[in-house]
């Protein structure tokens, strides 16, 4: 595997920006919360470190619960297709506050699938939180409600978020320059 | 819900202890799975909380995958019987070092299951990583390589490990006072 430093093009967010962001939106949500119970679902597994972050951050009573999912179809069908559920809540959401928390959104046709299947669930209310949101590439409309930071269109990683698997424990989020970076052999997906 | 404080009787491990605890744990990692590549497997729901911290420490190669386990069976079957993947890895882990990562380990029954279930998988290596250890409860032999702390078979949560779902953000590990703690009413 390659040091992250002979690809790295940018550091888009150091990690004290990402930690007083964090806690921002926990202070956020427990404000908007206020007086309620909520069910955090973490979309695995890029949500994981995001997850563990923000939920430090909540005083509010609060449950966790876990979902991954998968596209349907290969390649040019994969991100318009449906969505398939490989882990399914383990809590019935009906009449519960849900928090969907995700590390990045881009086309949103993923998070629009979800959304539309978990609202047949009739929650009270389900909203979303996102890391980091790349509106220059949405192709559907959806509605997030808290939003980490902004980012351009560009390949980023770390904070989570991986490139072939690697690169999710790193404190920050960077682009990686695709020229330099090689596809480890040892990768298999 | 009731405040986490109406319900401690002492906080067995703080924030501080914990924190370097695992930094020491990831520092010991690295240096054993030196020059390799490592797959962390995170046993959701409780580990994940010590999984984030804990990976942040480790600076070899490493890739991250989860798995989600319930047990088959109730009551006086359900801890000794076999266990069910509700969610199994995305990884092939035919000849990867793999390190499973929980948060704690009890009677061992579910560690036992996996690992068995694992090694059929043929890994170049499988050890075990767990924050906790009540080694007083365990029921059947299970190796774990790298420990957080050894701890006394008392009621404990937060830190990852929940009451009733609750307190699981908590960043530190306490022990419930049972006489004081209400489960919330489903």
């Amino acid at each position: 595997m390659q040091d992250y430093q002979d690809f790295i093009e940018d550091v888009l967010v150091d990690d004290q920006k990402i930690e007083r962001r964090v806690a921002e939106l926990g202070a956020q949500i427990n404000r908007d919360y206020a007086g309620e119970e909520l069910l955090i679902v973490c979309l695995l597994r890029g949500g994981l470190t995001f997850t563990a972050d923000l939920t430090r951050y909540l005083t509010i009573p609060h449950t966790l619960d876990c979902m991954s999912l998968s596209s349907y179809g290969m390649g040019h069908y994969a991100s318009s297709g449906n969505v398939r559920v490989n882990l399914d809540l383990m809590t019935n959401i009906e009449g519960l506050n849900v928090l969907l928390v995700e590390d990045i959104v881009d086309s949103g046709r993923t998070l629009a699938h979800v959304l539309q299947m978990l609202r047949t669930r009739e929650p009270k209310s389900l909203k979303v939180c996102v890391l980091l949101d790349k509106k220059y590439r949405r192709e559907v409309p959806v509605e997030v409600d808290y939003v980490g930071f902004d980012v351009p269109d560009k390949y980023v990683f770390g904070y989570g978020i991986d490139i072939d698997e690697h690169y999710r424990h790193l404190r920050f989020i960077a682009s990686a320059d695709l020229q330099k970076y090689k596809k480890s052999d040892k990768a298999d997906q | 819900m009731q405040d986490y404080k109406d319900i401690i009787a002492e906080i067995l491990i703080d924030e501080k202890t914990l924190q370097e605890r695992i930094k020491a744990l990831g520092d010991q990692i690295s240096q054993d799975y030196h020059a390799q590549d490592l797959l962390l497997i995170c046993i959701l729901r409780g580990g994940l909380v010590f999984m984030v911290d804990l990976m942040r420490h480790i600076t070899v190669p490493h890739a991250l995958d989860c798995m989600a386990l319930t047990s088959y069976g109730v009551g006086a079957r359900a801890s000794t019987g076999n266990i069910r993947m509700s969610l199994d890895l995305q990884t092939n882990i035919e000849n990867k070092n793999v390190l499973l990562v929980e948060d704690i380990v009890d009677s061992g029954f579910t560690l036992f299951h996996v690992l068995e279930m694992l090694q059929t998988r043929r890994p170049k290596s499988l050890k075990v990583c767990a924050l906790l250890d009540k080694e007083e409860r365990r029921e059947i032999s299970v190796p774990i390589h790298y420990r957080g702390f050894s701890i006394p078979n008392k009621f404990v949560f937060g830190y990852g490990l929940d009451l009733d779902e609750y307190y699981r953000n908590l960043p530190f590990v306490a022990v419930v006072d049972l006489e004081k703690y209400k489960p919330p009413s489903a």
